[in-house]
């Protein structure tokens, strides 16, 4: 019988955890963006292969440190049918430190503001380095169905969820198709 | 010219003359031209002769004694142009007819005939001719003149007399004439060679009787036979000093060019038929040797017996320019035989040895490819046209002939790629016995190489042949390219070599051998491609230079190893270790260390397996359905060193699947952190199933196990549920059952459609129309492998490309072709990294525009919605 060694060494499918639980203390601030650049091709190439449905990213021509990221509303939300622009840019410390993450495309939402920032634990306090583009992706993407009403950006937004069908029409009026 | 000139000078001699003078002049001019007439004619005694004489003598005392010789000759000619030349022709005037091919057998006597009579009607001139000259010379003794000069003019007159006689001859030819000879010469030589080679099988028992027999010869009769002294051979004799009157008489005519002509011809003819009926199909011996021997005592012994009869073996050397050696200047004929062939007899010999190279060369060149086909066999005609090559030199005709031969009749559609290389092997092989600088080799090479290119599965095949060298091969035909494994070994030797020749440290003795060894290349060697020493005649170099490059072939080869790995159950890797040492050596320790990985993981499993088997011993007793873990022994990959492996879902049945797990659980306990996945639809299963009335061993896949290990339950499953239990989608499934059923062990019955058929143990065999148990590996007959061909890879490579361009489409909108090639370049670097062209991108973008999945316009490419 033929079998695999679960062992599965240093490859891009790599679940975070483990290069995680390997990476030296931030606090000796050795890392150079080779590794940094590295992390994230292997990412880029997670991503892709993975597939998960409604999210996906890329990075643009020139500059593997800022992403164009691209996620849909679920469905069953007010949100489905729409599709929203995000960009993210990453630091030099990533994955130690948290790309920053902004709404590209308007959004109405209780905890995106006009400007398109985002408040959400993972990408400030909570943030581990076991996170990737593509767990960023998926919790904002349950973060349009799910808010945080407690502690909102934007506080219409947050008074209007309760009446989810006024805030389907909402939603449907400030919405801008991509590539209109 | 001479005549006219000492004429004019006579007729002043003439006007000097009295009356009286002029009279006995005339008068005995007169006497002088009738005795002429009747003595050429014949009719004339003793009177008549003398008569003339007294003519003779009158006219020369008056200085006409040129006037007397020109005449003579004007009248000697005529006569001989009206019936000497002319009876002489007539008796071929029948054969002018006739097709050249045959004159029949009464030819010979005719040309006999024919040739005595003019010989003496020639002998009778002659005679005539020496009474003249006799009278001249008589005259000339009686006013005292110098001996020598009258010689000379004896001479001169007979010289005259012959060239007058041959031209007559010649002016008068009949066309069919030289044919006719030539055909007399064929026919006498083929009749010379059949006696010899009647003779052939007696002269071994009468070699030792050779000498007493020459000896006796000699003190016996000292004939003209003396050219020929093997007494015993009468008609071998007598044939030969038939021909040799022939020619002696035909050269008596002046004809010698022409006698010559025809009996070179019919000699080289008649090699010629010899060389092919030597050579024949047969390839698997040497016939250099058996011509040459034959060239020695056919037409060798004829000429040399002919030229000693007509005794002119200097005569010949002294016509043939200056090159006369002191070794040719022997005075006798039976001497130079003897000790030192005559140089008319060496120069003979070069030329029939000259004509037999080319012939047979000639002949094994427009056979070359047959003769290629079956080389190891054929090399002994290989080396015949090495030598025939060696002497003429003709090297170019070999490579045009087989360039063309080949596109003729192996480099077209309907030859298999694996034929195709194995006769390039085979020419590679060949080529390199003819030439061992490989020239012509790089220039035949070349078509081939270029065509073969052109195939899909030229890799593959290469790879085959280079891993199937050791064991049997599998396709039953003995070709000579299975040895390609020897060809890594043998180059394996050939490098240690080269590392000795390049030591600095060689001696000089050593250094001065190799340079004393160096050849300049042929002259047809192409400076453009480098020297001797590079263009190292190198089979493997010259199949990997067809692939292009060895990553490819190390790729294919890879896949195939793990095939082949897949397939082992009992860890035996040796021969697999040797091929890839060998491979290491060729291609570098880094392109075949993700082989030597995979080797490695074998090596490790077969350790492992033992130790968890050991454990297990160890451990409790087994329960009623529990399997023992010595069933089974696994083969642990590092999948990341391994080809992409093909994935199947499979259910096992329970005991199995926990005897799996078990064993899982036991290499976890070993080898903590690591933990084993297994690959279930991978592997072979050997079941012995128990019918009622016989067991029946097989050696199956564990998806064919699966299938009938749920018979045990229930006798009889529908597709659908059958399928279902063991977790295989329902094609596979009907794909598999076929096997169980080919075996008489299942029966399919139809149902309402095809997936609700119902498959039956059968049970007893007289139900079954097989009654043999069997041991079969079915897995065989499956056209899926386990492991994704380079194809496959490149189609996977390509859909990973998909799912980039897809990623940046979604996230940028719509990108022109140029931006996404950079993208691409810039991003998917991992494992298959982006190697593609523009253009290549090109039609694969466009490939996506027809399937709908990506939209193309205003230049720009953007995602479908």
């Amino acid at each position: 019988m033929a079998a695999v060694n679960g062992y599965q060494g240093n490859t891009p499918a790599d679940p975070p955890a483990t290069n995680g639980s390997k990476q030296p203390v931030p606090s000796t601030k050795t890392v150079d963006s080779q590794s940094v650049l590295k992390r994230l091709q292997s990412e880029l190439m997670g991503l892709m292969m993975g597939g998960d449905p409604g999210i996906s990213a890329f990075p643009e021509e020139d500059n593997i440190f800022c992403w164009k990221g691209t996620i849909t509303g679920s469905k069953e939300t007010v949100f489905e049918g729409t599709e929203y622009r995000l960009s993210l840019s990453f630091s030099n410390d990533y994955p130690f430190k948290p790309p920053k993450v902004k709404f590209e495309t308007c959004c109405f939402h209780p905890n995106v503001d006009v400007y398109g920032n985002i408040c959400l634990d993972i990408l400030q306090d909570k943030w581990s380095s076991a996170y990737d583009v593509r767990t960023i992706l998926l919790s904002i993407q349950s973060l349009l169905g799910e808010p945080n009403i407690s502690s909102p950006l934007n506080t219409q937004a947050a008074q209007l969820w309760s009446n989810q069908e006024e805030y389907k029409k909402m939603v449907e009026k400030l919405y801008k198709p991509l590539n209109a | 010219m001479e005549t006219l000139g000492s004429s004019e000078c006579n007729l002043g001699v003439l006007e000097t003359l009295s009356d009286n003078e002029i009279q006995e002049v005339t008068e005995s001019y007169d006497g002088f031209f009738t005795t002429v007439e009747s003595l050429i004619a014949g009719t004339g005694d003793s009177s008549v002769e003398q008569e003339f004489v007294s003519h003779v003598y009158c006219l020369c005392k008056y200085g006409l004694d040129s006037l007397v010789r020109d005449h003579f000759l004007r009248s000697l000619e005529q006569a001989f142009e009206k019936s000497g030349a002319s009876s002489f022709w007539h008796h071929f005037d029948a054969y002018s007819e006739k097709k050249h091919t045959n004159y029949g057998e009464e030819i010979h006597e005719v040309l006999c005939k024919a040739l005595e009579e003019i010989s003496i009607e020639k002998k009778c001139h002659e005679k005539c001719l020496s009474i003249v000259v006799h009278a001249l010379q008589s005259f000339k003794e009686q006013s005292s003149d110098a001996k020598q000069n009258s010689d000379a003019e004896n001479v001169h007159l007979l010289s005259r007399f012959r060239s007058m006689l041959s031209s007559t001859l010649m002016t008068t030819l009949p066309q069919h004439f030289p044919e006719i000879l030539h055909w007399y010469f064929k026919e006498k030589l083929e009749e010379l060679s059949v006696i010899m080679d009647e003779d052939d099988i007696r002269k071994h028992e009468s070699d030792c009787m050779d000498l007493d027999e020459k000896l006796r010869n000699k003190n016996g009769e000292m004939d003209v036979d003396e050219g020929y002294p093997q007494g015993k051979y009468s008609r071998h004799d007598k044939l030969v000093k038939n021909i040799g009157k022939v020619v002696r008489d035909l050269r008596s005519i002046g004809f010698t060019s022409m006698a010559e002509n025809a009996y070179a011809s019919a000699i080289f003819l008649l090699l010629k038929a010899k060389v092919h009926d030597l050579a024949g199909d047969d390839y698997r011996t040497s016939v250099l040797g058996s011509i040459k021997e034959w060239i020695q005592t056919v037409p060798l012994q004829f000429l040399n017996a002919l030229l000693s009869y007509l005794g002119d073996s200097i005569s010949y050397s002294t016509t043939s320019s200056g090159l006369t050696s002191p070794l040719a200047c022997c005075p006798s004929p039976s001497f130079s035989r003897v000790v030192t062939p005559s140089e008319g007899i060496v120069r003979w010999k070069l030329r029939l040895e000259y004509f037999a190279y080319e012939t047979l060369q000639d002949f094994r060149i427009a056979k070359l490819f047959e003769i290629i086909v079956d080389y190891p066999e054929s090399s002994p005609a290989i080396e015949d046209l090495k030598q025939c090559l060696e002497h003429t030199g003709q090297h170019s005709k070999l490579v045009e002939s087989f360039i063309s031969s080949l596109k003729y009749r192996l480099l077209t559609a309907g030859a298999s790629t694996n034929d195709i290389l194995h006769q390039y092997v085979s020419t590679i092989k060949a080529l390199r016995a003819i030439d061992p600088a490989g020239v012509f080799l790089e220039a035949v090479g070349e078509p081939i190489r270029d065509y073969i290119r052109g195939r899909k599965d030229t890799i593959k095949c290469i790879v085959t042949m280079l891993t199937d060298g050791s064991g049997g091969n599998a396709n039953g035909s003995g070709n000579p390219g299975d040895s390609l494994l020897e060809e890594l070994m043998r180059d394996e030797e050939s490098q240690e070599n080269v590392g000795f020749d390049d030591d600095f440290h060689t001696d000089d003795k050593q250094a001065w051998i190799n340079a004393s060894r160096w050849e300049p290349d042929p002259v047809e060697a192409d400076p453009l491609k480098g020297s001797l020493s590079q263009r190292k005649v190198d089979i493997l170099g010259m199949l990997v230079d067809i692939i292009g490059s060895k990553e490819q072939l190390v790729s294919e080869y890879r896949v195939m190893l793990a095939e082949k790995l897949l397939n082992k159950t009992d860890y035996d890797i040796d021969s697999e270790i040797r091929t890839v040492e060998l491979l290491k050596i060729h291609f570098g320790e880094a392109s075949m260390q993700r082989c030597e990985i995979m080797l490695n993981d074998l090596i490790d499993s077969k350790r492992v397996n033992t130790n968890i088997k050991k454990a297990s011993q160890t451990g409790a007793e087994l329960g009623e359905s529990e399997l023992s873990v010595d069933t089974l022994t696994s083969t642990i990959l590092s999948t990341n060193f391994w080809p992409p492996i093909q994935d199947e879902p499979l259910e096992l049945p329970g005991p199995v699947d926990k005897l799996l797990s078990d064993y899982a659980n036991r290499y976890h306990e070993i080898k903590t952190p690591r933990k084993l996945l297994w690959k279930k639809n991978l592997g072979t299963v050997k079941l012995e199933l128990q019918f009622e009335d016989r067991p029946m061993q097989f050696t199956v896949s564990p998806t064919h196990a699966a299938i009938i290990m749920q018979f045990q339950e229930k006798k009889s499953w529908t597709a659908t549920d059958l399928a279902t239990a063991i977790g295989i989608p329902i094609d596979a499934f009907n794909r598999r059952v076929n096997f169980w059923i080919s075996k008489g062990v299942l029966r399919e019955s139809t149902g309402t459609d095809l997936n609700a058929n119902v498959f039956t143990l059968v049970e007893s065999i007289t139900d079954s129309g097989k009654n043999e148990s069997e041991e079969l590996l079915a897995g065989d007959e499956e056209s899926e492998r386990a492991i994704a061909s380079v194809e496959d890879q490149l189609r996977k490579e390509m859909t990973i490309y998909e799912k980039f361009i897809m990623g940046m489409l979604t996230n940028f909108g719509s990108m022109a072709l140029e931006r996404i090639h950079n993208t691409l370049k810039m991003f998917c670097v991992a494992d298959p990294s982006y190697d593609k062209s523009l253009q290549q991108l090109q039609s694969f973008l466009s490939g996506l525009v027809s399937e709908e999945k990506l939209e193309f316009r205003d230049s720009m490419y953007l995602v479908k919605k």
